[in-house]
């Protein structure tokens, strides 16, 4: 790769061609502000506060449109650049109605941090400011169904205009007005309808933009950890992070608080979709099994691991008694590498060459209609892991758009020729597709026993005999295969509740019960003998794959998205110590135990 | 006064705007005649020596601007025309455009065979409806003279001119935000690089030349370049229109070589001072510019001689001033002006503009406060410079220009808690009338 060498604040510093002096400033860790620029959209240069000096260049230019030639010598801290800049970030906060400490973005705001840092130390506006749609939160206005828009806080760098023309492919965001009653406008403010308007959260330095997911919902400083993941709700495979609370006990204890999009060039960039973005909530919901379940007569009742295990054994054991295809396994393509992996050696190891066949993989697709010139594609198929069980030698069919065929399932559960069916399913409601045949079937006697080992308490888990705790995809350390057949982890960042398991463990148990040598002790262990058995695969890396724990959150962009990196050098310094819930905190230093008393006299 | 007019002779005459007219009366179209016969290249080194300067405000040498049109490109390129004449007391493009129309048309037809491009469009100011229709009719007569369309005069040559009327922004007269603006966008400018004579009109290589520039093309091709440079002084040659308004017996557009001082167009060709009152102060070049005083009256009206004397020759607007004009009103009604006009863009100008007009007006209605005025010179000082185009250094000028030189009446408002100089005429025309 071709490189350039150019100087920033006597600095040498070697880019790849084609890098603004910006890029470069950032990437060097060298602190420029900038507001109108964003790594995954196009430049405007508009807001003039990364403005540097150039030698030879007669007047200050901004870092963000000037490209680095070779013994280029640039200048961040010049007198005249920081007496510019300052000037700049005056004119930035003249009409910003300064509502830090009731705006969701305080303490995660670029407006804040870089006015602190480059501003002057006050503003000389005396005259009232410029208001729109009232003053403070009142001011706050609909902005489709997934926004709200607050036009007084907000700085018009255009960063939302740009990703909904450049990103989203539809131009729903305009500017109306001219000079400074310019305002950030939809057409007859129908607002934003996109699959994408969540990410306009994050690309809007200011508080203007707002899910309303998340508004006045948690504070920067409230959600001290992140946790790398993946989102599991199409084939796609984004990798976002999960914020953690750190004071559950402040949100009826549910600790997950958002999901954010993390760069990854090769399968979702900046962004992700509002599906995964805002869908999180049946995680920590009322619907959550927390705990193994028994059928007794008419109600299920809560039961211990030891209780259902036995039970769970005598009842397929008796089933299995009655033929080669007397039970039947429906599974969700939700379900992990590691758990396809534990079954299908518990399917080999208690059917033998008929495990295969008595086992379905099931998903959802729909169509999600996006503009043609939207540049991140939501996937048809609602399901993380299709192409892991193909890979695995579940039968999936070909493509992840195609659909599952239950027919054959189906038609046998009806002619009564199946005793019992075991699902699968770690995924969010509805995530099996149409499953109300089988809801009928076990109601009305023609299936005998029904196993459900799922995360929540749906129609189906409802109509189960035996209901088995599992974890979802935020809850465990679980390997997907996406629609590019990219491996990749999604670590755990928040425990199952209550006496919920890990679902390979679940498998492993049951497959000990049956008398199977399972030799599992944790999902390494899974892990190790899944990358020892498919060498030459991806999956032989199944092993090295990197899962996170909670960080504090001032790494989360320096770990993944390095030209916002030194950003967060800035926040999280002077954080309280956050005492009694069960988030890890690893990283945080601990505080100080005494606090050194001045010597007297 | 023994100079002759050539852009704008015999423009008084009945049915001076049509072909009929301009092809027997003015040599109309000889110069594309004699153009299709050169070189594209040749051309371009004729306007060159000639020594051409862009009429639309910056002096930029025109032939050199051809010359930095990309060459070997697949794409095609476009003249755009820029009639977006809207900088406060500047209306000379509006004049030829209606009286002598053709001699435009045919301008956009040479530099298009001059540069390599087949379509021109002129972008013209959204108020002026009347100057559209005349032009389109006499686009649609060129066509069917066979001075434009398909085969010019047997030679093989196409072009195309199209009229684009704007919505009405000042701020689409600035070159991108006039290509955006034809590109169906917001008049907002872009950043260069890249230039539009690399990445212009739909990212194809594009020349934007002022009205009265492109005018001065077929007589240069026609009368040589050695005529045109012996028009006026060195480097400032050629025919030039001057628009007089403001405190003058005989406001209007008046052609002079550069050469004429200001002393003379404002006595000898505007007829003297309004009601014969004393002479305060002149804004040379349309708005933007810094102000000149009665001592720098024999400055030379041409780009260099403005220049030399501290301000600039722009749009050749000279705004003239008497002593009744408090200069904290004029500058407070040329920042209405800009606050109105600031495309909204980039951040100093879009805040910086409403801050001063906020400012002027608490000074001019007499609720001024000391500390205002080195907060109106900070606020200025941090608009110039740091601004994508020039409009913010353009409206930052009549605050820095004004309080230059007439600080001592900005302290007496503040001083006394009113406007010192008021005047009768001011009354009658308020400056936020309408906004």
């Amino acid at each position: 790769m071709e490189t350039v060498t150019l100087t920033i604040d006597g600095r040498p510093i070697a880019v790849p061609k084609g890098r603004t002096v910006l890029q470069a400033a950032i990437e060097a860790g060298i602190s420029v502000p900038y507001y109108c620029y964003h790594p995954g959209i196009s430049i405007d240069g508009s807001c003039r506060v990364c403005i540097v000096k150039i030698d030879k260049m007669p007047k200050l230019q901004t870092s963000c449109s000037t490209v680095c030639t070779d013994g280029m010598v640039v200048h961040t801290q010049a007198p005249d650049v920081v007496e510019a800049r300052a000037g700049v970030f005056e004119f930035l906060l003249v009409n910003h109605p300064l509502d830090c400490p009731v705006c969701d973005k305080g303490g995660e705001c670029p407006l804040q941090d870089f006015s602190y840092t480059f501003g002057p130390a006050e503003s000389r506006m005396d005259f009232p400011r410029r208001v729109f749609d009232g003053e403070g939160v009142k001011a706050d206005v609909d902005f489709g169904p997934t926004l709200m828009l607050n036009r007084n806080r907000c700085i018009l760098c255009t960063r939302c205009v740009r990703f909904m023309k450049e990103i989203d492919g539809d131009a729903q965001i305009g500017i109306v007005d001219r000079g400074h009653g310019s305002e950030i406008a939809t057409f007859q403010e129908q607002g934003v309808h996109s699959l994408l308007s969540g990410n306009l959260m994050d690309v809007c330095p200011v508080g203007a933009i707002l899910t309303r997911d998340y508004r006045f919902k948690s504070r920067p400083w409230d959600n001290p950890a992140v946790v790398d993941t993946v989102c599991t709700f199409c084939s796609k495979g984004c990798n976002t992070s999960a914020w953690l609370k750190g004071k559950p006990e402040w949100a009826k204890g549910s600790r997950l608080i958002r999901m954010t999009p993390r760069y990854n060039p090769d399968v979702n960039g900046y962004w992700m979709c509002d599906i995964g973005r805002f869908n999180y909530h049946w995680i920590e919901g009322d619907q959550r099994l927390r705990r193994p379940m028994l059928r007794n007569g008419a109600a299920l009742e809560p039961s211990a691991w030891h209780d259902v295990q036995s039970r769970l054994r005598d009842r397929l054991q008796a089933a299995g008694t009655t033929g080669t295809s007397a039970v039947q396994f429906l599974v969700s393509a939700h379900a992990s590498v590691e758990e396809f992996f534990v079954l299908k050696q518990l399917l080999d190891g208690v059917l033998g060459n008929d495990g295969m066949a008595a086992t379905t993989v099931t998903w959802t697709s729909s169509e999600k209609p996006q503009p043609d010139g939207a540049k991140l594609k939501v996937s048809k198929a609602n399901a993380p892991n299709i192409n892991g069980a193909r890979d695995l030698g579940f039968h999936v069919g070909a493509g992840n758009e195609g659909a599952p065929d239950l027919s054959r399932l189906r038609a046998a559960v009806e002619n009564g020729q199946v005793k019992a069916v075991y699902v699968i399913d770690p995924g969010p409601d509805g995530s099996l597709g149409d499953v109300s045949w089988l809801i009928a079937a076990r109601q009305n006697g023609t299936l005998p026993l029904l196993v459900v080992q799922g995360v929540l308490m749906t129609e189906l888990a409802a109509a189960a005999d035996i209901v088995l705790a599992g974890a979802a995809y935020v809850e465990k350390d679980a390997m997907y295969v996406n629609d590019q057949g990219r491996l990749q982890a999604a670590s755990l960042a928040v425990a199952p509740p209550g006496e919920a398991l890990d679902d390979w463990r679940i498998l492993v148990n049951l497959g000990r019960s049956l008398g199977l040598t399972l030799p599992y002790d944790s999902a390494e262990d899974v892990r190790r003998t899944l990358a020892a058995a498919m060498p030459g695969t991806p999956y032989a890396e199944a092993d090295r794959q990197v899962f996170t724990r909670p960080v504090p959150a001032r790494n989360w962009l320096q770990a993944s998205n390095p030209s916002e990196r030194w950003k967060w050098d800035f926040l999280y310094q002077d954080l309280p110590p956050v005492k009694g819930h069960s988030v890890q905190m690893e990283g945080i230093p601990a505080p100080i135990a005494v606090i050194p008393l001045k010597p007297v006299g | 006064m023994a100079y002759e007019p050539i852009l704008t002779s015999q423009i008084d005459q009945p049915g001076s705007s049509t072909l009929d007219f301009y092809v027997q009366r003015r040599r109309g179209y000889e110069g594309l005649r004699k153009a299709l016969t050169l070189q594209p290249n040749d051309l371009i080194e004729q306007v060159k020596a000639s020594g051409l300067r862009g009429r639309g405000g910056a002096g930029f040498p025109t032939g050199l601007k051809w010359q930095f049109v990309l060459k070997d490109t697949p794409k095609p390129k476009y003249i755009c025309c820029n009639a977006d004449e809207s900088e406060p007391g500047t209306f000379k493009d509006h004049v030829l455009m209606e009286r002598n129309p053709h001699l435009l048309i045919e301008g956009c037809a040479i530099s298009c065979y001059a540069i390599g491009a087949k379509v021109a469009y002129i972008y013209i100011r959204g108020e002026f409806y009347h100057v559209q229709q005349i032009l389109e009719a006499e686009i649609e007569k060129a066509y069917k003279a066979g001075f434009l369309g398909k085969n010019i005069l047997g030679t093989g040559f196409d072009c195309d001119v199209f009229v684009h009327r704007g919505a009405g922004a000042y701020e689409a007269g600035e070159e991108t935000a006039l290509i955006e603006s034809l590109e169906g966008k917001r008049a907002q400018p872009r950043i260069k690089p890249p230039f539009p004579a690399v990445a212009g009109l739909y990212q194809c290589p594009t020349a934007v030349n002022n009205v009265e520039t492109l005018c001065n093309v077929p007589l240069i091709v026609l009368n040589g370049p050695e005529w045109f440079s012996a028009i006026g002084p060195e480097k400032n040659g050629g025919p030039k229109l001057f628009c007089i308004s403001g405190h003058v017996k005989k406001p209007g557009v008046y052609e002079a070589p550069m050469s004429t001082t200001l002393r003379e167009l404002v006595y000898d060709y505007a007829g003297g001072m309004l009601d014969d009152r004393p002479f305060k102060a002149i804004i040379p070049g349309g708005s933007s510019v810094p102000l000149l005083l009665p001592d720098q009256l024999d400055t030379p009206a041409s780009f260099d001689g403005v220049q030399k004397a501290g301000s600039l020759l722009g749009s050749a607007g000279l705004i003239v001033l008497n002593d009744t004009v408090c200069m904290v009103w004029l500058a407070m009604n040329l920042l209405h002006f800009y606050r109105h006009e600031s495309c909204g863009k980039c951040t100093p100008c879009r805040e910086g503009t409403n801050w001063l007009s906020q400012l002027l007006e608490r000074i001019e209605s007499g609720e001024g406060r000391p500390k205002d005025l080195d907060l109106l010179f900070g606020v200025s000082n941090n608009i110039v410079g740091k601004t994508l185009c020039a409009f913010g250094d353009a409206a930052a000028t009549p605050v820095l220009s004004t309080m230059k030189l007439f600080r001592a009446e900005y302290e007496a408002h503040v001083r006394e808690g009113r406007c010192t100089l008021p005047a009768e005429w001011r009354a009658k025309h308020p400056v936020f009338a309408g906004h």
